[in-house]
This record gives structure tokens, C-alpha cells and sequence, in this order.
């Protein structure tokens, strides 16, 4: 599944019912339960003849469910003495903090969850979050051969707390049917954003609905995570050294918000006003909208509904390359050393070679180690697909957002700002200086 | 013994059952709650207890006062139109025509869909740019709406949809009160000579007082709980413009990892919700007192 863009998870009020109820549940009845559990000594996870059963909540369903159960069927067949229980663990990725943050609090939590990267700092906090530090400097583990951006995704404070579960990162695709039909030439990789925001201004054509761009704009992070290589691309960044304040406070911001706000002032931006972006991308689809930054997830849907498309690297104000990685989790949990050794050993084996080629051509996702990338296996699917070179390239450059547990409160007041801009309510510099100063407010009571 | 478990102590082994499940799935995570409430906690680290400045930072939180009035807003709104709306709809079908199954059912399919696929059906409809409500729209001459994607109509938008699924239940609970309405002083109005108006005003409007408090009361619980409709079509925005109560509670707990202040939210809603259950409770007493007497 694209890991990136929330789907439209359709909670219900019976699903935030059940959400706080277990919410409450967990706390209530959590001891109760712990109490229930603690005396059949099966915690450690070690049987009698040394079997190590460790349990795994992937949060994945249809092909990503069916990759997962086959990579955890050849694992079980090299190591008879680990046994992996993997399921989805009753949630979609997408709920799965929510499920997580609950099983923490009650005491009962797998070895190995999937977790979204801008989140593994704050489950982190908890200190039933596993400490990796010695098991990554083993040489044996290859460390340094994941991508810089799948590693910084999963270390918090200087440590590894889980393993790189998915990687991608944002270029622009753009509609070659729309380009034809507007006269206009298509995008070359070294573009500026000045060159983006005029050619979706010419375009876009109201009476044929067509769109230059578009843009998620319901404030989420779908909304927020593209701002960012504008900003460090102008010389600012997400927070400073000690995470006490923002620092796109500065003209990155302002000037990364101008651009956006240019978009929205010639309507050649679609607001995509409804959570999961999904509209946006249908529109594009169906030769609608020119161009789009998305993630090496969506091609696959492009390629199903026949759009000619292209892919280019992402504009730049400076001219440095730069895109930014959504990189996801598998997030270690400490139910003892047994059991943490067992889950580093079935990931270690997960996310190498041939089981990260798999993984990744069928998540539609990039793979997680240098070695993975040159690998045969990895190029033939890169030659499949059109356009996935390029994704698979702005890997080496691409950034990710920190592991900070503040991260939600400075994302929230800046996906505000670009909605603003998107619906051309407000100055950039208004708009700025509202989010920085609701940020740095949020961070400062931490 | 006896005097512990009383004159029958089988009784005991009967209701045990839901005692349990009363106390272990209402009354303690209330309790919890309620502690939690007064903490400052992330539900992942240990907490620290903070006492009432949960609830006092909530009272000056202008997130949270938006947030309340947003649902204020659609509370005034949905329950009059929904209560007006299901009477007019009601009084319609309360009538021995054609088809007339056909249209009772019809009326009442909206509220049976799950909020979230209204969710999903109307933020098509109302997408600014290529929903079918400005494409309607443009045949009538008024020009292109906003709706989702603007801040002022957004929270009138879900009032609309919230109206078009729950007028269902207040027009099959009117109808169920019509037809308690006894025939004889029907009858007895119209030999008094009483037309459709006097009899709607002085016979049925009486007759539907109840079922109008229990609609009245029922409604506004319900809109004071809104969520799902908010988390599908819009996430609180645009620009915060739909942000209720419940949705505050759950970006406070979920999203942003503040447990404790999400609860003294929910606590806050959970007492306005006692309140008007209990003004329930007066209004029906009051009603009971009044036919007794």
C-alpha cells in the first residue's frame, strides 16, 4: 500500500468509539489483563526446546499481506528455531499508532509493528521500544548499506529503535497527454520552481477543467511533507539542532509559501480538499491536471489506467537536487533479549537482497539498501516501469523529516499555512508568521 | 451470609454477568478517564498529575472554544431543522396513497448508510471543481460554490448532509406517534368543526408533544457527538472550520499525544451530555405528572 498519502481509512464513530474504548480499556483493564497473563511466564516468548516465537503486526492487506506471509514462509523455512506469527494486527497501517499507542499502555505489544516514520519518536518514548544500537554495529548486519534516508527514519536521539520497512520520496509526474494538448514542452529534470509554477499556469483551462497541478489541502501530511525540500532547498530546515524551534521561520519558509501561494492566486492548483489526496490523483489520471508530485506508489495505478506519463525529478530554487523520503517502520519492541535478537534476525533477513526486491516492487515502493538497487533482480523492475529510474536515483539526495516527537504540533500549524495558501486566504508572510509562532509555542511546552 | 447476599443469593449468580461487564467496560474506564483527565500523559510514558489545569487551559484555549462552538453552530441548526423537517415529512406520509411503503422506505434508506460512505458519496457531490452540485447549480445561473473547500460553508455543508440521513429516523418516530393518535378524537375535532390546521394545533401537536422532547433531546445528543461525517469529508477543515468537539478529543489524543488533555475535553462533552440526559429526565417527569394529574 502507498504508505505515504493516508488512504480515506473510513473510521466510523463506532471506530473512535472503539478506539477510546480501548483507550480507556487498555488502562482499566490493561493491569487486569497484564495480571492474567503474567503468571504463564510465556512473556519471555521461549519455549522448552529454545524455539523463539515473536509476533509481528505488518498493518498490510491483499499483495502486501500476501508478499509479507510468502517472505515469512521462506524465513521459517532457513530458521526452524524462530517462529514468526505475522498479521495485520486487526488494523490498516494507517490506524496502527492508534492500535499500538493502546498496547503499550495495556502491556501486551507485538516485537515488531509497523509504524509510520514521522511517528517512531513518539512511540519511542515508551521504554518498551527496543534499543538497536548493538545489534546495527555488527558488520554482519550491513547497517550503512540501507539508504542514509532509511536509516535516519528509524534512529531516534542517535539510535536505532526499529529497521527501514519502506522507502520512497516525492518526484513529479506529469501528464504527457495534457502537455500535447496544451503546446507546451514537457518538464526536463533541472527545472526551477519559477519554471513550474508557469508552465501549470499555462496549462491550466478553466472552461476544459484542466489543472496545472494540484495539491492536497486538508492540512494533514500528505499536505505538509511537500513543502519541505522547497525549504531546505532555500536554506531552512524543519526544527534547529536542539528541536526548540522551527527554522523555516527564516525566507525559506517564506519563500517556499510564496511559491505555493503564486499557485493558488492562478487557480492552476487543485485544492484537494478531501482526506487521502485520492481525487487529486484520479484527476490527474484522467487528463485533467499536467503534473503532480507524487511518490513511486502511485505509477502502478497510472500504468492500470493507461495514462501516458513522465517522471522528473522534483524543481529547485537553487539548482540542488533535493526530494524528501517518507521512509516507514518496522518498529522493534522489548519483550525480552531472546525475543528482540529473534525479530532483529527475521528483519535482518526481511530487508536484504532479494526479499527487499520483492517487497518493494510490489509496495511500489524503492529499495532499501545500495546493494538492493544495483542488484539484477531490482533493475529488471526498474525497466518495467516507466519513470521508476528517476525515483530510484533521487534516492541518493533524498532528506527525511526528524524523529522528534514534537514533530505533529509543528505539522499541524504549517499544513494550516498551506492550505491557506492553496485557498489564497491569507499573505505569505501572514501565514508564516502565524504557524511559526503557534510551532515554537507548541514546542516550547513541549 | 445472609446478610451479605440477602434473602435470595442466587439472585447474584444471574446478574454477576452484567455487573462485570457494566463495571469493566463503563464504569472503570470512566474512572480512568476521569483520572486521566487530571494527568499529563501521552498513554506511552509514565504520567504526571497535573490536578484541574487540564481543564483550565482548556477554557482558554481558543482551539478548543472554536471547536465547541462549531458543534454549537450545528447543534442549533440540525436539531430544529431535523425535528421541523421530520414532522413536515411525517404528517406527508401519514396518509393512505399509493406506494405508499415504497416512499416510508425511501425516506428511511439514508439513515440505515454508515456516515462514512456518506462521507464519501457527498464530498464527491460537493467537490468545487468537478462535483455534480455546481454542475446543477449552473443551469439554475448561480455561479460555482466552494462548499468543501470553502471555510464558510463547509460546517452548513454538514449540517445538509447530516439532515439529508437523520431526517429518516425523526419522520419513522412521528410516524410511529401519528398513528398512536387515537381515531375518536380525530373525529371528535372534526364534528366540532375543526379544520386541518385547528386540528393539527390543538389535537396532534398535543398528541406529539412526547415523542417531540424525546426527539428534541435525542437529536441533540447526537449532534453533540458528531465525528464520523467530520473525519471523512473534511479532517476539521478547511481551515479548522469544522473542527467539533469530538474530533478536538481525538486530534488531542491520537495526533498530537496529549491523552490527558484530550480526556478533560471528552469530559467536558461528557457532561454536557449528562445534563441534557438529565433534563430529559425532568422534561418526561414533568409529562407523567401532567397526564397523572
Amino acid at each position: 500500500m502507498p504508505l505515504n498519502e493516508p488512504e480515506t481509512s473510513l473510521i466510523s464513530r463506532r471506530s473512535l468509539l472503539r478506539g477510546g474504548l480501548s483507550l480507556t480499556a487498555a488502562a482499566g483493564a490493561g493491569p487486569l489483563l497484564s495480571a492474567c497473563s503474567g503468571g504463564s511466564g510465556s512473556s519471555d516468548g521461549v519455549a522448552a526446546d529454545g524455539t523463539v516465537t515473536i509476533t509481528m503486526w505488518h498493518g498490510q492487506a491483499d499483495q502486501g499481506k500476501a508478499t509479507l506471509d510468502k517472505l515469512v514462509a521462506d524465513f521459517q523455512r532457513r530458521n526452524r528455531k524462530i517462529k514468526v506469527n505475522a498479521s495485520s494486527g486487526g488494523v490498516l497501517a494507517d490506524s496502527m499508532l492508534q492500535k499500538i499507542t493502546t498496547a503499550l499502555s495495556s502491556g501486551q505489544y507485538p516485537d515488531i509493528a509497523y509504524i509510520f516514520g514521522p511517528d517512531i519518536a513518539s512511540v519511542a518514548r515508551s521504554p518498551q521500544v527496543a534499543h538497536l544500537g548493538k545489534f546495527t554495529k555488527e558488520p554482519s548486519l550491513r547497517w550503512d548499506d540501507f539508504y542514509p534516508a532509511a536509516r535516519d527514519a528509524v534512529t531516534v536521539d542517535g539510535e536505532a529503535r526499529g529497521f527501514p520497512a519502506l522507502v520512497d520520496n516525492l518526484c513529479v509526474a506529469y501528464n504527457k497527454k495534457v502537455f500535447k494538448a496544451a503546446g507546451v514542452p514537457e518538464p526536463t529534470a533541472s527545472w526551477s520552481w519559477d519554471d513550474f509554477v508557469a508552465t501549470a499556469r499555462s496549462l491550466t483551462n478553466p472552461s476544459q477543467g484542466v489543472f496545472g497541478t494540484g495539491w492536497p489541502a486538508d492540512g494533514g501530511e500528505d499536505c505538509v511533507w511537500r513543502i519541505y525540500p522547497m525549504i531546505w532547498d532555500a536554506g531552512g530546515d524543519i526544527v534547529n539542532k536542539d528541536g526548540t524551534k522551527v527554522a523555516f521561520d527564516g525566507d525559506s519558509g517564506l519563500q517556499a509559501l510564496t511559491t505555493i501561494n503564486q499557485l493558488g492566486k492562478d487557480k492552476s492548483v487543485y485544492p484537494d480538499t478531501k482526506p487521502g489526496s485520492e481525487t487529486m490523483y484520479q484527476i490527474f489520471s484522467n487528463n485533467k491536471m499536467g503534473m503532480v508530485a507524487t511518490g513511486p506508489w502511485q505509477l502502478p495505478d497510472f500504468v492500470d489506467n493507461k495514462t501516458e506519463y513522465g517522471v522528473v525529478p522534483l524543481p529547485t530554487y537553487n539548482g540542488n537536487p533535493v526530494t524528501i523520503a517518507g521512509p516507514d517502520t518496522w518498529t522493534v519492541f522489548d519483550n525480552g533479549s531472546a525475543r528482540v535478537e529473534a525479530a532483529v534476525k527475521f528483519l535482518t533477513f526481511l530487508t536484504n537482497g532479494a526479499q527487499d526486491v520483492q517487497w518493494a516492487s510490489q509496495a511500489g515502493s524503492l529499495p532499501l539498501r545500495n546493494s538492493t538497487a544495483e542488484s539484477a533482480g531490482w533493475r529488471k523492475h526498474v525497466s518495467s516501469t516507466t519513470g521508476l529510474d528517476v525515483f530510484s536515483q533521487a534516492l541518493g539526495y533524498a532528506r527525511t523529516r526528524p524523529t522528534i516527537p514534537t514533530y505533529p504540533k509543528i505539522s499541524q500549524p504549517l499544513g494550516q499555512a498551506i492550505v491557506k495558501m492553496l485557498l489564497d486566504k491569507a499573505t505569505p508572510q501572514d501565514a508564516l508568521d502565524e504557524a511559526v509562532q503557534t510551532a515554537n509555542a507548541a514546542l516550547a511546552t513541549g | 451470609m445472609k446478610r451479605l447476599f440477602g434473602e435470595t443469593p442466587d439472585a447474584w449468580g444471574f446478574v454477576l454477568p452484567s455487573v462485570v461487564i457494566i463495571l469493566g467496560l463503563s464504569i472503570v474506564p470512566m474512572i480512568w478517564s476521569l483520572i486521566l483527565s487530571m494527568q499529563s500523559s501521552d498513554l506511552v510514558t509514565p504520567a504526571r498529575w497535573l490536578g484541574l489545569t487540564n481543564y483550565r487551559v482548556l477554557s482558554h484555549d481558543p482551539a478548543f472554544r472554536a471547536a465547541v462552538i462549531h458543534t454549537l453552530v450545528y447543534t442549533v441548526l440540525f436539531v430544529p431543522l431535523s425535528i421541523a423537517g421530520g414532522l413536515g415529512l411525517a404528517l406527508m406520509l401519514n396518509r393512505r396513497i399509493r406506494f405508499i411503503g415504497l416512499y416510508r422506505t425511501m425516506v428511511f434508506v439514508p439513515f440505515v448508510i454508515s456516515a462514512a460512505a456518506q462521507g464519501v458519496l457527498f464530498s464527491f457531490i460537493f467537490d468545487a471543481h468537478f462535483g455534480i452540485a455546481n454542475a446543477i447549480l449552473s443551469w439554475f445561473g448561480v455561479g460555482p460554490q466552494g462548499f468543501f473547500a470553502d471555510s464558510n460553508q463547509a460546517l452548513l455543508l454538514l449540517v445538509l448532509i447530516g439532515l439529508w440521513s437523520g431526517l429518516g429516523f425523526c419522520v419513522v418516530v412521528y410516524l410511529a406517534g401519528l398513528q398512536d393518535i387515537q381515531q375518536e378524537l380525530l373525529e371528535a375535532a372534526a364534528i366540532d368543526g375543526a379544520r386541518a390546521w385547528g386540528t393539527f394545533r390543538y389535537v396532534v401537536w398535543p398528541a406529539l408533544r412526547p415523542v417531540t422532547i424525546f426527539l428534541a433531546i435525542w437529536e441533540t445528543l447526537q449532534a453533540l457527538q458528531l465525528f464520523d461525517l467530520v473525519f471523512v469529508t473534511t479532517r476539521g477543515g478547511p481551515l479548522e472550520s469544522t473542527t467539533v468537539i469530538v474530533f478536538f478529543v481525538w486530534n488531542q489524543a491520537f495526533q498530537l499525544f496529549n491523552a490527558g488533555y484530550g480526556a478533560a475535553a471528552a469530559y467536558v462533552l461528557a457532561f454536557t451530555l449528562l445534563i441534557v440526559s438529565i433534563g430529559l429526565r425532568f422534561a418526561r417527569r414533568n409529562q407523567t405528572e401532567e397526564v397523572g394529574g
